[in-house]
């Protein structure tokens, strides 16, 4: 059967201020769909909230993913239940190589959602499997290979002085290794130029299948031309407004989103 | 006399019966009574108004509950670990050139190359030194690089000093293999005075090694006073590396300066992890033109320990170059104080001097205070300063989070790789293990699987690469002072 997440009435705030004011959403493996709406609708905070960050306050509904409940978990452990998210912006980490640190991802999830040591009272965790180096090598050459990345940035730091376009290739390369069932894109397509663009679509399209699932969130439609979604959610002032088929994306494009804005809504301030 | 020196309790007769017993020559008798006179009129640094008070601790010591000379005998067998800490020590028997071992107030080995020794290098313990190059050490003992004058622990340290290394380098020898020291303290409520007086003639080279370490059990402290002075000659290169590894019942006080002639470089590596207190002076006085200096430093506290760290970097010369560079990670209750200064002192024109001090915060009850100080006397100078106290970065946590690794991993690859940047800096390979071995092991909730991590963090080094690592762009409050001709 194939995973889905599931998002149900969900509310969230930052330092007492909603941002999402009662999302509903099925994402299952093997479909695509583009998150699109203006600044500050909530799009990355709802892509943040699924993923766990701890910055945002779930202050009602459901999160439900392979059939449990993740509101509680940990995001290491959304994480090895097969979740992802591509940063927006993703964190420079100095002193920490890139190989290093995907190995220790990939081993991690490989081991799946159990985080070490829990059903382990005596505290003593059991040795973790290990990833030979040379293996990871190998896949970590192929995946690189596929998004033309440069060689040298493996023994770089994490995103550490690595220009915007670096780090979306990056992140999408981790998500080629890692080989999440559900993956969230969060405006991958900023700061990409039209050969970026292309490298990245060609990459998520060649990851496109049965066994992945995408929400790629997005101002412009632009990214949707190589990566053809599915459906079309559009979000406004934290709620899902519109939902239909790729054709949405295009209306979109064409008259903007001010037509969709729901009665009442306020102008938006960015998220 | 010498039953001032078998109590406890420092004093004048003491100073007179230490000076007796050792046979000394009657100008350092009267030097040790002139610094035992300054002691005991000066007053114990006691920080600032508001500081985190660690001097005033420090200050509060029962220093007269120590005995202020615990001879070793020097032919006897070394206890168990001693013998096992010199076997680990930083620098192997088949890769240095030379060795000194200091236990309590006595020097028990000395060992020298034939090959450096045929070439007028001078290793020896200070006493004989004393004896056969007087006045050498007449002339830079506690004069210049860390006059006995400068504080009240320097003057205890000059009347009470005792085992003590001296190494001369004679023009234009490149010591390429390290001379390593060791300084054992392995009795409680003893005091240990350690002094290293390096002189580097012209064009010389070496690398030194010290390494402070401890082995007795119980309450009762010990205290270590270490004066290190390096003279670096025209052109003469020291590299001087310090690791203070001490058990918690020890406490301790440092000088370390060195004074330099014409492009003459000194660069001090410092690691400080162990000891209950450690006050540590390090300072480079760049007096000749061209000449250079750089401090990297690297802490990790924990517990109830507490540091005081002083830096200066003294710009007298035209055309000399400082870099301090320390990052320290704490944690639990412990307390660091860092006061960095950088001074240009008029004149000292084409002056480029970097100072940079990052904390890391682990626990909600560690405090740290970074004071970087500058001034400025000269008008053609480039000069920049900054410190950061901060904790682990809670975005920078849920972004590794969110790749599957668990809170406690996430945290440990962050602070291992906030001091990556400057362990890349340290070139003796040992110490850059050792201290990343030892910031894992204290990093809590640590897994079996922290020496694989380690091993990939190596072997990935070995393998060349990890230099993208190095960058110093950390969110900072620094602050640029560039001042040029007009």
């Amino acid at each position: 059967m194939a995973s889905e997440l599931v998002i149900k009435n969900l509310h969230a705030s930052i330092e007492g201020k909603p941002i999402l004011r009662g999302v509903d959403l099925v994402v299952r493996q093997g479909e695509v769909h583009a998150l699109m709406g203006p600044n500050g609708s909530g799009k990355s905070t709802l892509a943040n909230v699924i993923m766990g960050n701890p910055k945002y306050e779930v202050t009602d509904g459901e999160i439900w993913f392979k059939g449990e409940n993740i509101l509680e978990y940990s995001p290491d452990r959304r994480a090895r239940m097969g979740l992802f998210l591509a940063f927006q912006y993703p964190m420079a980490i100095p002193g920490v190589s890139v190989a290093n640190f995907l190995r220790r991802a990939l081993e991690a999830v490989r081991e799946g959602p159990r985080p070490v040591g829990e059903e382990n009272p005596s505290g003593r965790p059991a040795p973790r499997k290990t990833i030979p180096p040379s293996e990871f090598r190998n896949l970590l050459r192929e995946k690189m290979k596929l998004l033309k990345v440069d060689n040298s940035f493996i023994n770089r730091s994490i995103n550490d002085g690595f220009s915007g376009g670096e780090k979306k290739r990056a992140e999408i390369l981790q998500m080629a290794l890692l080989e999440p069932e559900i993956a969230m894109m969060d405006e991958t397509d900023s700061g990409l130029d039209i050969d970026a663009l292309k490298i990245v679509s060609d990459s998520v399209n060649a990851l496109r299948g049965p066994k992945l699932g995408l929400l790629v969130i997005t101002h412009y439609q632009r990214i949707l031309n190589y990566i053809v979604p599915d459906f079309v959610h559009v979000m406004f002032d934290g709620r899902i407004v519109r939902s239909g088929g790729k054709e949405l994306a295009l209306e979109l494009e064409e008259k903007g989103y001010e037509w969709l804005r729901p009665e009442g809504s306020e102008v938006a301030v960015n998220d | 006399m010498t039953e001032a020196l078998a109590t406890t309790g420092f004093s004048r007769e003491a100073v007179i019966a230490l000076s007796r017993r050792k046979g000394e020559p009657e100008w350092m008798l009267q030097k040790r009574l002139q610094a035992w006179e300054i002691y005991e009129q000066t007053p114990a640094p006691l920080g600032r108004r508001g500081d985190l008070g660690t001097l005033q601790r420090l200050a509060r010591f029962h220093f007269q509950e120590l005995y202020p000379y615990l001879p070793a005998d020097g032919n006897g067998a070394l206890p168990a670990p001693i013998e096992e800490g010199l076997r680990d020590a930083l620098v192997g028997a088949s890769e240095r050139s030379g060795l000194v071992l200091q236990r309590n107030s006595s020097v028990v080995r000395v060992e020298l190359s034939e090959e450096l020794r045929s070439r007028g290098v001078i290793l020896t313990d200070l006493d004989t030194a004393v004896r056969e190059h007087g006045d050498l050490v007449q002339r830079y003992f506690m004069t210049q690089a860390v006059p006995l004058a400068t504080d009240k622990y320097t003057a205890l340290h000059a009347a009470f000093w005792s085992g003590g290394i001296f190494l001369y380098i004679p023009s234009g020898v490149e010591i390429e293999e390290p001379i390593l020291a060791q300084i054992w303290l392995d009795a409680p409520a003893a005091a240990a005075f350690a002094h290293t007086l390096i002189i580097a003639d012209e064009l010389s080279s070496a690398r030194y090694v010290e390494e402070y370490a401890s082995a007795f059990e119980g309450e009762q402290p010990s205290l270590l006073s270490a004066v290190v002075e390096v003279f670096t000659k025209n052109g003469a290169r020291i590299e001087y590396t310090s690791l203070q590894d001490l058990g918690r019942n020890v406490w301790s006080v440092m000088h370390k300066n060195s004074i330099h002639e014409a492009d003459s470089s000194v660069s001090w590596v410092m690691a400080d992890l162990g000891s209950r207190l450690t006050f540590s002076n390090i300072g480079s006085n760049l007096i000749g033109n061209g000449s250079a200096t750089e401090l990297v430093g690297v802490f990790f506290s924990d517990q109830d320990q507490r540091f005081v760290i002083k830096s200066l970097s003294n710009h007298v010369g035209l055309s000399t170059n400082a870099e301090t560079l320390v990052h320290g990670a704490l944690a639990d209750e412990s307390r660091v104080e860092f006061d960095g200064m950088i001074r240009v002192q008029p004149g000292a024109q084409q002056t480029a001097s970097f100072l940079s001090e990052h904390n890391l915060l682990l626990s909600k009850h560690c405090r740290a205070e970074a004071i970087p100080g500058l001034e400025i006397g000269a008008n053609e100078v480039s000069a920049s300063h900054g410190a950061t106290t901060g904790q682990v970065d809670e975005e920078q946590l849920f972004y590794l989070m969110a790749r599957g690794l668990p809170r406690d991993e996430a945290e440990r690859i962050i602070v291992q790789g906030f001091f990556e940047p400057v362990l890349q800096r340290i070139t003796l390979d040992s110490l850059r293990t050792r201290l990343r071995r030892n910031i894992v092991r204290r990093m809590r909730g640590g897994h079996e699987s922290e020496a694989d991590w380690i091993e990939a963090q190596e072997r990935w080094e070995i393998e060349g690469v990890d230099e993208g690592a190095v960058s110093f762009d950390r969110p900072s409050e620094e602050e640029e002072i560039r001042l040029l001709p007009e």
